[in-house]
């Protein structure tokens, strides 16, 4: 549960494996990287000096960071274009990786394949353009198959230029006109839509004469064949014969191409497979260090796979490597342990919305639990509805176990399981509140208690978000905010004697004693005081950190804030409330609409059409309103979300690719989404 | 339906919309601004563009940006006016833009040709797309002429550009021409559309600005391109007004410059080549310019329930910015106001 504890795994070995290594831990794909020179300078990197460590140490002073970047584009563009020949889909296999291999020796192979096959296929395209061209022969020569002579004497002649042209109707006319002082014999062949063709016949010392007046006419020359003789029909059988058999080769070509398919379409899938391998690996080298003979490499490791990644290690590389594993300390800058959330299979989905906000630091509490629960209650409180709650959880498991959109589909199928939970509890399907009794309470019937439990579980919320922030600053050891924060205990404090004070004046209708007073007065000037008070309890050097007149301005404000916030966060919870209210709401609006229409199969439509709406709208807008209290109300008291995020080094699309919202999953967008919110509402 | 239902609505727009032109004197208080921004914001204080420049920041505007500003506001008008046409009416309404999509699609490719950035070019190419539909975006990425072509798949100057696709002729001067004549036998096709009153009005028209385009084809050719009169006459627009098919042969095929004169004399036109032999070059596209503009003057006052109004106002708009381009580029060159003026169209 929560965050999951990380050790720092360090592998050293022999330059020549450090390919195989690294291929072997993007396999195992467990290792977050970490820049190698930052660990070895960090103060607490320690090799134990014996025998087997002597080469290490030696070469430790003298580490360089990997410098030298391999340049795959020549591979990968003969891996794709072989892909794409034989139409095979880029996927990376686990089973083409497995085996020890070298990659050089693999990629010249795979090359010396390519080489033949490309020169097929580019026979293949020449044959092609070739039958192109022939297409077009046949298309001019159509339009001279009237009439009955040798094409050969006209195409092949010495002194003079045959030529075929396609000129608009209005250009032709121009031609016509002038046609006195052309130097060309052009002959009307035949018309066809807005077009006209001609041929000319022009010495060939003209021709260039010729050709740009007919330029000028803004003409299509019409492609002739050269070198065939007989009647234009002939020529056309001619050509026709002489596609076919291009066509017979291609498909030959094409066979010989399909041999090579059959033959070697393992070879080349394997080859997207180790490219992207070489690639990855290529990408983590830029994190290590190297000395003359040795590498070195670190990375984070969850403490659950640790062994599994040494084993792996030492059994195929035996005493070529040098592994260590060290356990976390305080390392200095530089080295961040990476945050891996774990969580029971219910608050999963959940992780997203929290990431969302931020990673949780690696020494933070993990406020996903506590942030699914709730937001489950709140979503469930302010859509209850057993039919529209059941639609979402339907909706929310098809898009989890059918399209693959595991956090989103996840969150959707538990907000909807909750909504119908709270559907019973107000008797509410699909909007009706005839069909089955409540369990507890109708809404609209029960205004102001339903106004009042909203708030009263607000105030729950609320301290909920105190005790975890305590929590958060006593595993930080943070004297200054755990105990004198506003959002700490004294804040917590003043909070509830505040409440205390606030439901006794009304609820009794008698003024607040004054101990009350002079202990939230009290409680005020520990927050004010919270950094001299904090240092001199830790006994650190300054009492201040910045100037003392900077920080009780800054603290000033910072009480005025806390009251205004802490009864702006409490009345907030309202709005939970208000939603159940405006649900039943839309739902009677569409009713007296559906009343209103005559035949029973309009009220219907209308009811399907409300519930509609009221799914995709008002659950999009409880879904946001959700959300932002969990953000602004609760975040903001114990989460700081600067931590970074456990990024593995491994190959994607060999295991499942896990799914994300779709919608905003930046940070600073929904920071700012809840902001904007805040503002409107 | 009935002319006066027709054109009663658009006429009364155009005439309100025209007294927003600028006034003789407003030519003459700009030919004294020292600056383009001077220039602008004389107009945005005492002319109708003022609620137009109205945040515009002044001081650093360049010609490009005003020129832009100023074309919007034309194809805004000339949305507006469009509004008041129905079918066929309203496509011929909108063919008043080919004329200069083509002249900015002939700037693009020039810059294109000549290797140049369009961002970095001085007109701004306002009304690419207009006419044509074509996505702007993918016409400023083009690299090269054909891919410039191949960006216009789909509208009617594709069609015309086709032939240079061929790969051997592609080049500057034949892309323009192709435009040039696709652009009239565009219209011409236009105009077969249209009632019999209004094709007899614009016939007239049209063939009149075509003649004076066919004489300075003629003349350029001749004197600047050198080129043979076969190419000249079938570059020729094959409509006019007083020119037959015969004068315009006789024209390409005239000897020598002067003979051409002499034959343009007789035309009607003589007045392209009035004056000493230095002007005429210079001047003579401003003589066309005036020539259309008093002609189009005249014509509206005699028709006053047809197409030609329209077409007046558009023309008569266009005139107003490049009056006001013109001032602007001799404050650039620093041309005394006097000189200024023999380049306005609309006043001197």
């Amino acid at each position: 549960m929560g965050v999951e504890k990380m050790k720092i795994v360090g592998v050293i070995g022999k330059n020549a494996l450090l390919s195989r290594v690294l291929r072997l831990v993007v396999l195992n794909g467990s290792m977050h990287m970490i820049n190698a020179l930052v660990r070895v300078n960090s103060s607490d990197f320690f090799l134990p000096p014996s025998e087997k460590n002597i080469e290490a140490l030696e070469e430790l002073p003298f580490l360089k960071p990997y410098s030298s970047k391999r340049d795959f584009s020549h591979d990968e563009e003969v891996v794709t274009s072989l892909l794409n020949l034989f139409g095979l889909k880029p996927q990376v296999r686990l089973e083409h990786l497995g085996q020890d291999y070298d990659y050089d020796d693999f990629m010249k192979q795979l090359l010396d394949i390519y080489e033949k096959v490309h020169s097929t296929d580019d026979e293949i395209n020449e044959r092609m353009r070739s039958i192109e061209k022939k297409r077009e022969y046949i298309e001019s020569l159509k339009y001279l198959t009237k009439y009955s002579f040798d094409i050969g004497r006209l195409t092949d002649m010495k002194y003079l230029a045959f030529r075929l042209l396609k000129i608009s109707r209005e250009n032709y006319d121009k031609l016509k006109k002038n046609y006195e002082n052309i130097p060309a014999v052009v002959i009307k062949v035949a018309v066809e839509g807005k077009y006209v063709i001609v041929a000319s016949i022009t010495p060939v010392s003209l021709e260039e004469t010729v050709e740009k007046i007919f330029s000028s006419l803004n003409h299509t020359l019409l492609a002739m064949p050269t070198g065939y003789s007989g009647t234009a029909a002939k020529v056309m059988e001619d050509l026709t014969n002489s596609i076919d058999e291009d066509q017979k080769v291609i498909d030959s070509l094409k066979r010989s191409l399909e041999d090579y398919r059959i033959k070697y379409a393992k070879e080349f899938e394997k080859g997207f497979s180790r490219l992207e391998m070489e690639k990855k690996v290529e990408e983590l080298k830029s994190d290590l260090a190297v000395g003359d003979k040795l590498f070195f490499m670190f990375g984070f490791v969850p403490v659950s796979s640790v062994s599994d990644l040494k084993r792996e290690l030492e059994s195929q590389f035996k005493e070529d490597v040098i592994v260590l594993v060290d356990d976390i300390n305080n390392s200095g800058p530089g080295i961040t342990p990476p945050t891996k959330l774990s969580n029971a299979k219910l608050f999963r989905p959940f992780e997203t919305l929290v990431k969302m906000y931020g990673t949780p630091a690696y020494n933070e509490k993990d406020p996903t639990v506590f942030f699914g629960l709730t937001y489950m209650l709140l979503f469930g409180a302010m859509f209850g509805d057993v039919g529209q709650g059941l639609i979402l959880l339907l909706s929310g498991l098809v898009l989890e176990f059918f399209m693959k959109r595991t956090s989103m589909g996840g969150v959707l199928s538990r907000i909807g399981l909750s909504s119908t939970i709270f559907g019973f509890i107000y008797g509410s399907v699909f909007g009706s509140e005839e069909i089955i009794p409540p369990l507890i309470i109708r809404p609209m019937a029960n205004i102001n208690y339903m106004l009042v439990a909203a708030v009263v579980f607000g105030i729950v919320l609320i301290i909920g978000g105190y005790i975890y922030n305590i929590m958060n600053s006593s595993m930080e050891r943070n004297v200054e905010e755990g105990l004198f924060g506003r959002n700490g205990a004294a804040g917590l404090a003043f909070y509830l004697i505040l409440l205390y004070a606030v439901s006794h004046t009304a609820l009794t209708n008698s003024g607040i004693s004054p101990t009350l007073v002079y202990a939230m007065a009290g409680l005020l000037l520990l927050m004010v005081f919270k950094q001299p008070l904090a240092s001199r309890l830790t006994h650190a050097d300054k009492l201040y950190r910045e100037s003392p007149a900077d920080y009780y301005i800054e603290e000033g404000f910072g009480v005025i804030e806390t009251l205004l916030s802490m009864m702006s966060n409490t009345i907030s919870f309202i709005r939970v409330g208000a939603f159940a209210l405006n649900h039943v709401g839309l739902y009677i609006a569409f009713a007296t609409m559906g009343d209103m229409m005559g035949a029973a199969w309009e009220d219907i439509a209308i009811l399907v059409i409300g519930n509609v709406i009221i799914i995709g709208l008002e659950g999009l807008i409880v879904f946001i309103q959700a959300l932002r209290l969990e953000y602004y109300e609760l975040f903001t008291k114990y989460f700081r979300g600067d931590g970074v995020e456990y990024l593995p080094a491994k190959l994607k699309g060999i295991t499942p690719a896990t799914g994300r919202l779709g919608f905003f999953h930046n940070r600073r967008i929904s920071r700012e989404i809840g902001m904007h919110i805040f503002a409107t509402l | 339906m009935d002319k006066v239902t027709v054109y009663a609505a658009v006429n009364t727009k155009i005439r309100a919309m025209e007294g927003d032109f600028l006034k003789r004197e407003d030519y003459m208080n700009m030919l004294q601004k020292k600056s383009v921004a001077d220039v602008t914001r004389y107009l945005k204080d005492h002319t109708s563009y003022g609620k137009l420049l109205g945040d515009i920041r002044i001081d650093n505007i360049s010609r490009r940006d005003l020129e832009d500003i100023l074309k919007r506001n034309m194809i805004k008008n000339m949305d507006r006016l469009m509004h008041y046409f129905r079918d066929d009416y309203r496509d011929f309404i909108r063919s008043l833009y080919i004329k200069y999509e083509i002249e900015d699609l002939k700037s693009l490719a020039r810059a294109i040709f000549n290797g140049k950035k369009p961002e970095t070019m001085e007109k701004p190419l306002t009304f690419l797309g207009k006419y044509s539909r074509a996505e702007a975006e993918k016409l400023f990425k083009s690299t090269t002429i054909k891919n410039l072509i191949y960006s216009l798949e789909g509208s009617e100057f594709f069609e015309v550009l086709k032939p240079l696709l061929d790969g051997k002729r592609e080049n500057l001067f034949r892309f323009e021409m192709a435009l040039d004549m696709g652009y009239f036998s565009i219209i011409q096709n236009r105009r077969q559309k249209i009632s019999a009153k209004d094709r007899e009005v614009l016939k007239k028209w049209e063939g009149m600005v075509a003649d004076l385009y066919n004489i300075q084809w003629i003349y350029r050719g001749k004197k600047f391109y050198r080129l043979s009169p076969e190419e000249l006459l079938n570059y020729t627009m094959n409509f006019g007004d007083k020119l037959t098919f015969t004068d315009r042969k006789a024209m390409c095929y005239a000897k020598n410059l002067d003979e051409l004169y002499r034959m343009t004399m007789d035309s009607g036109y003589g007045f392209l080549f009035k004056k000493e032999e230095i002007s005429r070059d210079i001047y003579m596209e401003r003589r066309i310019n005036r020539y259309i503009y008093y002609k189009l003057k005249a014509l509206t006052r005699k028709y006053p329930m047809s197409i030609i109004q329209t077409i007046g106002y558009v023309w008569s708009l266009e005139f107003e910015i490049r009056d006001i381009i013109s001032i602007i580029e001799s404050i650039r060159y620093e041309l005394p106001p006097d000189e200024t003026r023999k380049f306005l169209v609309k006043a001197s």
